[in-house]
């Protein structure tokens, strides 16, 4: 673009400030929950404002920060993934058995990722080549997951998850935990992957107007697959780096993960086929979330006052976005 | 009686039953060949015991996925009506409290989704959240007593005849004649069908919509209420599988997730089918936690055969 | 005597857009009277605000002499007005008998709906109409023709004294064409008031008592039928000076570009093949629903046909085929385009920017992995050459008026380049003044080189913008002619002369 050009357009300041102000409203309601918090945060506990302690909390909400950043990805497209808990369930399971103990180390990383790519792909054929519906047959594959890992296990607790992965969690570079950076890591590769290439045209289209992108030449049903499927690889990254934060397994990660993400997704102003919010959005989102639950720790609430709370947020967040932009 | 003349009046409506009717047939045959225990009668009233919540949740669910939605929050509402039945207050004001909550719960859902214009995915997923915390802050951990008669209402039987069987044709029945034999059942399919052109023609789409979700959860309370009998105490969590074996059992029964084609004799059959093979995997010692597995392959059988115009949730 | 219906002076505007001015229309007892005008005259809108699914912007509706103002169908058909849409408003998962009472079924008296009187009503009107229809058939598992069938039925379940039909012989034969006059002409005789909406001089001059013609949105004249004759109807509906509205023909046409042939839409059905040349406007005429659509859809692969071979000139002069029976993405490879008719639904992303919505041109066809064609300038210099009355690319679609969202699709095309464009009722809901500028892009298009399939109900727009006609008939091309030398009433007469010894169109039974 010409600076001639550029001047021509330049809109009168009234304009801009007007913009502006429509463009701070249109944020995502993570933004404002966000900024809340950090508000009273001074006023609620000293420790809230400690840096350290963001450190923290942002290392414990790496793993749910990747899973949501996939939930995104398929909620984008009109789709949606209820299958983490198993992804989840399964990587745990399978790094603290003690299976992969006579492997070398790269198997017990890359395992959990080709768990996650294996269940994206079976997601991506039944939703988008069968047409079977995305909740029931995201659905059954968890349940199968959670199944074999229960059957396996026979409802006794696994060891311990291998102490030379912790590192991924508990190491840092000045006081940033690798989790956390991988977690930008992949944030970051995925907004320029929607800004720079040609699956983030598609899926903002697919998303807009499944029909239209049929009729204008955009393979739809491939389209979803992709998205599926490199939300299966996400979802493999976050059970990798959960199985790093946890000490020693577990078989019951449980649904609260999932619908942890759905909210996060939600709240960062993602949903079905809406991505105002964007790749920032949900990312703020999980950050405010977790900011959140600390806050109530320190009020002394615990898990059915956050249920409630989280609840409560969820339905706020889609109404407002409901009424702003029609169709949520 | 309804269910069957119904059914066979209008067949293209309750879609793939045919398939699901077989798939049962084929299991109960295969139980009652290779399971010498599975026609005991001590066997059949724990079946029906068993089966009893799932089929009355998976009832009220039918009337929200009929309308193209779905609804997550049947299992809290199941949780919060055991913890409600054994508060410390006068019997009566239980039971009111009971249905005050999930006529509360069905209302917000129901005008979440139809004048809010929420995904009903996501309204429901709410207030399961807020349900599911409700029901840990009435009672923490499982426990309490509930009214004796309701206890005794789910446990008895009048001769032979297990109570569970008198609950599951009442609300059978009760869903039949709703969907069957009032206007709001025809509006249900209507809307269902297509929104649009239902508007068009004067069905009040919106109002149906939220009929529908306050049905579901006042069913969810009655499973509530079977549940807490059944265990003659109150259990927080008790419910909270129900929110998606009830879909499950919709699904299985061959009602369509988009909308528009159901029956109740259908579900009736959907959860007939879970509720069978859990009961055939236990007396023939399957791990408890295989039978997850195989209902989840069940699910995607059934799901892959029903093929569809579109793609989505 | 007064009138049963009155509107005067009716204004209405969907956003900035002005679909009628100043528009009046009368309706007298124990009358059929016939409302005319090309598509997008207003016919349809004006009936739509009688029938309550508008409301008028400006104006007043009096019904029996008092001023009515319905929000909704249902009112209006509690005050008397029942109405057969063109476009279907049925519920495919219902019953026949079930959809013509949807909404007023008659109940016991516990309040639940009576479905034997609902099947005897339905069985009863239908043996008046439509005998072979059967009342307890579902309406999903019917032909087209059926459903439209069904569409009439539902109308006359009402105790209305107005009954209005919009276009309902379009895919009718002429057994049930029969029937539904004898059944119009029953209630004229009790002293009810029709409304009859048809593109077919024939019906209008043979059952009709009383003509008003409306043009662009305005009202024109109104007479009795006697005082009009086919000729002084059509000017009457055309009226325009067609020679200002339309840009020149091409001189010369060059090379044909493509070549279709062997199209079948269904077994055994007759095989269709035509060509266009470079610089070549053609367009698909004849009735309603007589396979236009599913021609034009099937030459790109939007829709497949039973057997189609497509190819088109590719360099030099060699032809080569296009596989299109695999997706319409191969035709996109090939240099075709298509621009649907359902332009919101089928064509544009609404809440996605101009930019996004044009630079899709350049963007389809692409590894998803590979990096997206970006260049807000080159966006910028097709938006203003379209002239899109919109400057920032940023713009969502959605807030544009129709004849902008059309530029925006041509758009689309012409930066991806391509030079064959298939195009569906190019100037559908797009405003008077529009339609001129997107016909002279069409025609600089064909002109720079490229070919242009179109399809339109109007014909007076395919007269004035095409090179050369097809007449669709009953799934085959029944008749070409220039389109210098057509005429509206000779393309009807080549689709209606196929089928004057025997109609084969859509049978109901």
């Amino acid at each position: 673009m010409t600076t001639s050009e550029t001047k021509h357009e330049t809109p009168p300041r009234a304009l801009n400030a007007r913009r502006a102000v429509s463009w701070v409203l249109g944020l995502p309601p993570a933004y404002y929950v966000l900024a809340i918090l950090i508000a009273v945060a001074p006023l609620v506990s000293a420790t809230l404002i400690n840096p350290n302690y963001w450190f923290v909390i942002l290392k414990q909400s790496a793993p749910l920060g990747i899973a949501v950043l996939a939930q995104s990805l398929v909620m984008r497209v009109r789709s949606i993934d209820l299958s983490v808990s198993g992804v989840f369930a399964f990587a745990i399971y399978f790094a603290s058995s003690g299976f992969l103990k006579n492997y070398p180390p790269y198997v017990t990383v890359l395992m959990p990722i080709v768990v996650g790519l294996a269940v994206g792909l079976v997601n991506g054929v039944l939703v988008a080549y069968v047409r079977a519906s995305a909740v029931i047959s995201t659905l059954s594959v968890s349940a199968i997951l959670i199944g074999v890992v229960q059957y396996m296990s026979a409802g006794r607790a696994p060891g311990s998850t291998p102490s030379w992965l912790r590192v991924l969690t508990n190491g840092n570079i000045h006081g940033l935990s690798y989790s956390v950076i991988v977690w930008l890591g992949v944030t970051v590769l995925v907004s320029l992957a929607f800004r720079y290439l040609i699956v983030g045209r598609y899926f903002r289209a697919v998303g807009d107007n499944p029909r239209a992108a049929e009729t204008t030449g955009i393979p739809l049903a491939r389209t979803i697959f992709v998205s599926h499927t490199l939300a299966g690889f996400l979802t493999g990254i976050a059970a990798l780096v959960q199985v790093s934060a946890l000490a020693v397994g577990t078989i019951k990660p449980g649904f609260d993960t999932f619908m942890n993400a759905l909210a996060a997704t939600i709240l960062g102003g993602v949903t079905f086929g809406v991505d105002r919010g964007g790749v920032a959005g949900p990312f703020v989102a999980v950050v405010a979330f977790s900011f959140l639950f600390a806050m109530l720790t320190v009020f002394g609430i615990q898990e059915p006052g956050k249920l409630i709370v989280q609840g409560g947020i969820i339905a706020l967040a889609a109404i407002i976005y409901g009424a702003r932009t029609g169709r949520v | 009686m309804n269910i069957v003349t119904n059914f066979l009046k209008v067949p293209y409506r309750a879609g793939a039953i045919v398939l699901s009717i077989g798939t049962l047939l084929v299991i109960l045959i295969a139980a009652v060949i290779t399971l010498p225990g599975f026609l005991a009668p001590e066997n059949l009233s724990n079946l029906l015991a068993q089966s009893t919540v799932l089929v009355i949740s998976a009832l009220g669910q039918t009337f929200v996925i009929l309308t193209g939605g779905l609804d997550v929050s049947v299992g809290s509402i199941i949780s919060v009506t055991t913890t409600i039945m054994t508060l410390d207050l006068p019997e009566v004001v239980r039971v009111f409290l009971c249905i005050a909550v999930a006529v509360a719960f069905g209302l917000a859902n129901g005008y979440g989704v139809a004048r809010l214009n929420v995904h009903p995915i996501i309204m429901t997923l709410a207030t399961m959240g807020i349900g599911q915390g409700l029901a840990l802050i009435i009672l923490p951990i499982p426990g309490g007593r509930v009214p004796d008669w309701l206890s005794a209402s789910v446990a008895g039987s009048v001769g032979p005849v297990p109570n569970s069987l008198f609950w599951l044709i009442a609300a059978s029945l009760a869903a039949a004649w709703l969907l069957y034999r009032r206007p709001f059942g025809l509006y249900l399919f209507a809307s269902g069908g297509n929104d649009f052109n239902a508007r068009m023609n004067g069905v009040p789409v919106e109002r149906t919509v939220i009929k529908a979700y306050v049905l579901s959860a006042l069913f969810a309370c009655a499973a509530g209420m079977f549940l807490a009998g059944r265990l003659a105490s109150g259990d927080p969590k008790g419910g909270a599988t129900f929110g998606i074996e009830s879909v499950t059992a919709a699904a299985l029964g061959g009602v369509h997730l988009a909308g528009g084609i159901g029956s109740i004799l259908g579900t009736v059959v959907g959860a007939a089918i879970l509720g069978i093979v859990n009961n055939v995997m236990n007396l023939a010692n399957v791990s408890a936690f295989l039978q997850s597995v195989v209902k989840g392959l069940l699910l995607l059988a059934l799901v892959v055969s029903q093929r569809r115009k579109t793609i989505g949730l | 005597m007064s009138m049963l219906v009155e509107m005067v002076g009716i204004n209405k505007s969907f956003g900035a857009t002005r679909v009628l001015s100043d528009v009046r229309f009368s309706l007298e007892r124990g009358s059929v009277h016939a409302l005319m005008g090309e598509n997008g005259a207003g016919k349809s809108t004006l009936m739509r605000i009688l029938a309550g699914v508008y409301q008028p912007t400006t104006g007043s509706v009096r019904l029996r002499g008092e001023d009515v103002s319905f929000k909704s169908p249902k009112e209006a058909r509690l005050a008397g007005v029942s109405t057969v849409f063109q476009e279907f408003t049925l519920i495919p998962n219902l019953t026949v008998a079930e959809n013509m009472f949807l909404g007023h079924e008659p109940r016991r008296k516990d309040g639940s709906i009576d479905s034997a009187e609902v099947v005897r009503r339905s069985r009863e009107l239908l043996a008046d109409v439509f005998p072979q229809l059967d009342a307890t058939a579902i309406v999903d598992t019917l032909t087209v023709a059926q459903q439209q069938a069904v569409e009439i039925a539902k109308g006359l379940t009402s105790n209305a004294d107005i009954f209005i039909f919009d276009e309902p012989t379009a895919a009718l034969n002429s057994t049930d064409v029969a029937h539904l006059f004898k059944v119009i002409r029953d209630l004229k005789a009790q002293g009810k008031a029709v409304v009859y909406i048809s593109h077919r001089m024939n019906e209008v001059f043979e059952l009709c008592d009383v003509i008003t013609v409306m043009k662009d949105g305005g009202w024109v004249k109104t007479a009795k039928a006697e005082d009009f004759n086919l000729h002084s109807l059509v000017a009457t509906m055309v009226g325009r000076e067609l020679q200002n509205f339309f840009p020149p023909r091409s001189q010369e046409t060059g090379e044909p570009m493509l070549e279709v042939s062997g199209l079948k839409l269904h077994d055994g059905g007759a095989s269709v093949a035509f060509s266009v040349r470079k610089g070549e406007i053609i367009g698909l005429a004849g009735l309603e629903g007589q396979g236009q659509r599913e021609i034009m859809r099937s030459v790109v692969g939007v829709e497949t046909a039973r057997a189609v071979t497509v190819r088109r000139r590719a360099g030099g002069s060699a032809m080569s085929a296009v596989n299109v029976t695999s997706g319409f993405p191969n035709a996109i490879a090939a240099g075709i385009g298509f621009i649907p008719e359902d332009r919101k639904q089928e064509g544009l992303f609404l809440r996605l920017p101009i930019y996004d919505n044009i630079a899709l041109g350049k963007q389809l066809n692409r590894n998803m992995a590979s990096v997206a064609w970006r260049s807000v300038s080159k966006v910028r210099e097709i938006i203003k050459s379209l002239r899109v009355a919109a400057a920032d690319p940023g713009a969502p679609v959605g807030k544009l008026s129709g004849g902008n969202q059309q530029k925006v699709l041509l758009g689309r095309w012409l930066l991806s380049g391509v030079d064959i464009l298939v195009i569906e009722e190019p100037t559908r809901g797009v405003d008077v003044g529009a339609k001129a500028e997107i016909y002279r892009l069409l025609r600089d298009f064909s002109d720079r080189g490229g070919a242009v399939i179109v399809s339109s109900r109007e014909h007076a727009e395919l007269i004035g913008l095409c090179d050369n006609i097809l007449v669709v008939h009953d799934r085959k091309i029944v008749g070409q002619m220039p389109a210098a030398d057509a005429t509206e009433e000779s393309i009807l007469g080549t689709a209606l002369g196929s089928s004057s010894a025997e109609d084969p169109r859509a049978v109901v039974h």
